[in-house]
């Protein structure tokens, strides 16, 4: 049998009780036509260093675990293959924009904080009971935030979002697409709720449409539309609230 | 026990690691282009007020290669900022539908495109009838 092909990786490595910095390690890697990224770095920690870190779970694109720089590019570790890199040496690198903990694992408790803020769930338009039965709704209703619904919190817009990298307490792609989500649901009624992330300066105002965030999303959920789409609305309620008395600058809101 | 310390990351050279970030640079800076050139309309503007030796002066610069190269640098910039200024509309509009199905972003496009065309065609015919 004929030896099966190699591949270099060469991989951030952190750890903050010995680095003052990241450093790059390289690996040599057997692997196959089917091997995605991610299972060459499992390869790495079963067999060649078993002090790599790096988040991992469900293998296929939808737990949003994985997500590193691969040659330069965010993208799940489990998304795409090692042939595709062959025969390296292929950087894979802790996402972008993050504090890094150790190698590849960062801290997304800014992310999650930022999630908490936009009412990422349904607040019904009316009052309903359990007996009220399900709460439904036409399939045409359901298309418009249907692809904004897709988000698994993977990060990789962020780490796409040069204007996150610069100012950390901008809201960011993923947060504004699942609010987006929710105020495009013609069974909500939190609109006004959501006003207030909508119009501050780190929410849809904190974007400049670089757009990269929408190329590098894997599952197709498109946040700089779902942050643009915004601006119009949010430009009006601000110019009405010098309008009307009373009504500046969300003086009305609760 | 304290947490052991985190790495961050720096910003510098940022728009080094992407090609998206140096498109990104270059849609938004053609818009200074268009500005110099809207500075350059206005100072045009004032020396018409100054009177017709100023007028005449302002328009006698145009004859200046660098004058003239600054003002080619300024239309290209100007048709590339429409050509990208035009693609991110759609991004903009809430999903529009008629009759029931969703306008494309391609039908948006083109729709602003001809709108474009229609009221470049339209002003352009005004002042050739101004002229005459």
């Amino acid at each position: 049998m004929s030896e099966p092909a190699k591949i270099t990786l060469e991989v951030q490595r952190y750890h903050p009780e010995q680095d003052s910095g990241p450093r790059w390690q390289r690996y040599t890697v057997p692997y196959t036509a089917e091997m995605s990224v991610l299972e060459g770095l499992q390869y790495i920690k079963d067999h060649l260093d078993g002090s790599l870190t790096f988040r991992w779970s469900c293998r296929m694109a939808i737990c949003g675990s994985c997500g590193c720089m691969i040659d330069g590019e965010p993208e799940l570790a489990c998304h795409v293959f090692l042939r595709d890199y062959a025969p390296g040496p292929v950087r894979v690198a802790a996402l972008d924009h993050f504090p890094i903990q150790r190698d590849l694992v960062i801290d997304h408790s800014d992310f999650l904080e930022k999630l908490e803020t936009v009412h990422s769930y349904l607040i019904p338009a009316e009052e309903r009971t359990p007996a009220d039965g399900t709460h439904r709704q036409t399939p045409q209703a359901m298309a418009d935030y249907y692809d904004y619904a897709q988000c698994i919190n993977c990060l990789l817009c962020y780490a796409a979002c040069p204007q996150y990298g610069w100012h950390p307490d901008f809201a960011g792609p993923a947060a504004l697409a699942l609010l987006q989500r929710y105020n495009l649901d013609d069974r909500d009624g939190g609109h006004r709720l959501r006003e207030r992330v909508i119009d501050a300066e780190q929410g849809v105002w904190g974007c400049t449409l670089v757009g990269y965030c929408s190329e590098v999303c894997p599952k197709g959920v498109d946040p700089a539309r779902a942050i643009n789409q915004n601006k119009a609305g949010s430009a009006a309620r601000y110019l009405l609230g010098w309008w009307r008395p009373g009504r500046r600058r969300g003086e009305d809101r609760e | 026990m304290s947490r052991p310390p985190v790495y961050r990351p720096s910003m510098r050279g940022w728009w080094q690691r992407h090609p998206a970030y140096r498109r990104y640079l270059l849609r938004e800076g053609s818009s200074a282009l268009l500005a110099a050139y809207a500075l350059w309309l206005l100072a045009g503007l004032v020396s018409l007020a100054a009177g017709e030796a100023a007028y005449e002066r302002w328009r006698e610069l145009h004859g200046n290669p660098w004058v003239f190269g600054v003002h080619l640098a300024a239309l290209l910039a100007a048709l590339y900022h429409a050509v990208t200024w035009f693609r991110l509309l759609p991004l903009t509009l809430p999903a529009l539908r008629w009759g029931g199905r969703r306008i494309t972003d391609r039908t948006l496009v083109r729709g602003a495109w001809l709108t474009y065309v229609a009221l470049s065609v339209g002003v352009w015919l005004y002042l050739l009838g101004g002229v005459r």
